[in-house]
């Protein structure tokens, strides 16, 4: 096998075996908070770096080149963020609805074939870079924002119906996730914001859907963030945006990358 | 020979209880006092409010029933204990691998009288950390109170011993917290001055509540409450008006109709700006109509709601009971005391029943 596919088989049973460990343990209320819960977030990112480095050593560049390269990226992204904004929730309940976005997200990846007729290293156009990277990244924060939104509505069906099981004590308060969701549509929108003005420095031409797509995405998730501010929204509704939202980015990537 | 003496809850009633309680300076001189009775080499005193226990390693290991009896008479002489006293103290005199077990229940809050509680693990690293910094443990004791803080962990990260809650206080308490996060920002309005909604109140202010509104329709025992709680009167016909400023209001008025209905929170709702409500209704017949609870985030809770999840919580900590004896009495064969070891050469007088003491 390729050894980037090994890496990335690897990375996605990481990702697999926590979903499945999560799963098997909240059903048997055995879930107890650990930070060894991220272990297998921890391993499968190391697969994914590893991955992304032979591919860009490969390359020459930041391997975004094709619809395999651009789901991993997201993904790795989305558990850097994980990483990173992790203290702000209960970090490994976070991971266990994580990860079967990441499982989904590098299985879709694997089923592309790939390329193994590298281009050879041309000129690196340093704002195109940026542009993609920084969107990408973006992406990744309305994913998290999407997970969270998840959490948020079942905590809240829970606490309507007074349902209060196993999972219920495991999420993090309503108040914290429903910030949570805003802060991460705020941080996307402003990387993706960023990732936009830097395609202006871009000289070749964006394809045109591409182009029509990132600000279609952009457009909805500054009315969302507007939607926020002005307050005109309820916490449910907005978890919804943010979870249906995440649609639109999902989709129109895989198109764009096809 | 590893031997405890002690009294708790459950077996010496709050007068007799509060007469043994060793003041906390006066600790590191008892447990001195008690390593220098004969033949004892190591002590550990244990005292709060719900039990005095000494722990101690004893030099004769066939002198359990001889050390026993010494403990117990510096329990009496130290605290001068009448003769109607002295018949009236029931104490549970255990040793080796009973007293280690007694001690691995205790830092495990199996003994305690909320089942699963935590704060005990506290008080007896507090109190063995006492017993080190005076010098009066050794080996043996550092052995045995090492073991039992790794038992303690074990039972609390592989059971649900401590999971849900199993008081109506304790629920609202703890749904609070799933709302709010922390209550440090929150303001609790009481309507009606019933005694399980003081109960529920207090609970939230002990937990870090910022302030409380109290309304009644008897003006001076809503003055009175709100003296007792450190909170703010308010007439009966204004609490409507306090609604717009508070998070969490427990209604528990005598009204034979709803006193909060929709009409009343719909409009409250959007002037909070996503900030969530929490409604605890007590009453019986029900203060708060049950449609507010299809208002967005507003969560509605009546005292059958309430009783139910503390139900539940109760029997989760009982069906996690087998679980924490299994752990301890492996813990117990890894310290060496095996199934098949030779009994205590000592008659342990009854333990108090099975700790299935939950709060009220």
């Amino acid at each position: 096998m390729e050894p980037s596919r090994l890496l990335l088989v690897l990375a996605t049973l990481a990702f697999l075996g926590g979903v499945v460990h999560a799963v098997i343990t909240l059903r048997a209320g055995r879930w107890h908070e650990s930070r060894w819960h991220l272990l297998p977030m921890a391993v499968g990112f190391g697969f994914q770096s590893a991955f992304l480095y032979l591919r860009g050593q490969s390359h020459g560049r930041c391997p975004l080149t094709n619809q395999f390269e651009i789901f991993i990226f997201i993904g790795w992204s989305i558990v850097l963020l994980y990483f990173l904004v992790g203290t702000a929730f209960r970090l490994s309940l976070l991971g266990v609805f994580t990860a079967p976005l990441l499982t989904i997200l590098q299985t879709i990846a694997m089923l592309s074939p790939l390329d193994t007729d590298i281009e050879p290293k041309g000129a690196v156009n340093a704002w195109k870079e940026l542009h993609a990277t920084v969107a990408l990244v973006g992406y990744a924060a309305f994913a998290l924002a999407c997970i969270t939104g998840i959490m948020f509505l079942l905590q809240d069906r829970m606490l309507k119906k007074h349902r209060i099981n196993a999972l219920f004590h495991q999420l993090p308060p309503i108040h914290d996730l429903a910030s949570a969701i805003k802060r991460m549509v705020i941080v996307g929108l402003v990387l993706l914001t960023i990732g936009h003005l830097s395609s202006f420095m871009i000289k070749s031409p964006v394809p045109g859907l591409l182009h029509l797509m990132s600000w279609g995405v952009w457009t909805l998730y500054l009315v969302i963030a507007i939607l926020m501010q002005r307050r005109t929204l309820t916490a449910r509704h907005i978890a919804w945006l943010a979870v249906l939202g995440f649609a639109f980015p999902f989709i129109s990537l895989w198109l764009i990358a096809r | 020979m590893l031997l405890c003496i002690g009294l708790n809850h459950r077996t010496t009633p709050i007068e007799l209880r509060e007469r043994l309680a060793f003041a906390e300076k006066t600790v590191p001189e008892a447990a001195k006092a008690i390593r220098q009775l004969p033949g004892f080499e190591e002590s550990v005193v244990l005292s709060t409010c719900n039990r005095v226990e000494i722990y101690t390693s004893h030099g004769m290991e066939t002198a359990a029933q001889q050390g026993l009896g010494a403990l117990y008479d510096y329990l009496t002489s130290h605290f001068q204990l009448t003769e109607e006293q002295r018949e009236a103290l029931i104490c549970y005199r255990l040793s080796a691998a009973d007293a280690a077990r007694h001690l691995f229940r205790v830092v495990s809050g199996l003994d305690s009288m909320v089942l699963g509680e935590t704060e005990i693990f506290g008080q007896v690293k507090a109190a063995y950390k006492v017993a080190l910094t005076t010098g009066t443990t050794g080996r043996s004791l550092n052995k045995l109170f090492q073991r039992a803080f790794n038992v303690g962990k074990q039972v609390r990260n592989e059971t649900t011993i401590q999971r849900g809650s199993t008081s109506v206080g304790s629920v609202a308490v703890d749904l609070s917290e799933k709302i709010f996060g922390h209550l440090r920002d929150c303001h609790v309005l009481l309507i009606g001055a019933g005694e399980m909604s003081r109960t529920c109140a207090q609970s939230l202010l002990s937990r870090g509540a910022k302030s409380i509104f109290i309304s009644n329709r008897s003006y001076d025992r809503a003055v009175e409450l709100a003296r007792e709680m450190k909170g703010e009167a308010l007439q009966f016909d204004q609490w409507e008006r306090a609604v717009h400023d508070v998070d969490i209001i427990i209604s528990s008025t005598s009204a034979p109709h709803f006193v909060v209905t929709p009409e009343l929170i719909e409009p409250v709702m959007k002037k909070r700006y996503g900030r969530p409500l929490f409604i605890i209704d007590i009453a019986v017949p029900r203060d708060v109509d049950p449609r507010v609870n299809d208002i967005e985030e507003v969560y509605l809770y009546d005292v059958d709601a309430l009783q139910t999840i503390a139900d539940e919580g109760r029997r989760e900590r009982e069906r996690a009971l087998t679980k924490c004896e299994e752990i301890i009495e492996e813990q117990l064969r890894k310290f060496g005391y095996h199934d098949d070891a030779a009994s205590s050469p000592v008659e342990v007088s009854s333990l108090p029943t099975p700790p299935l003491n939950l709060e009220l």
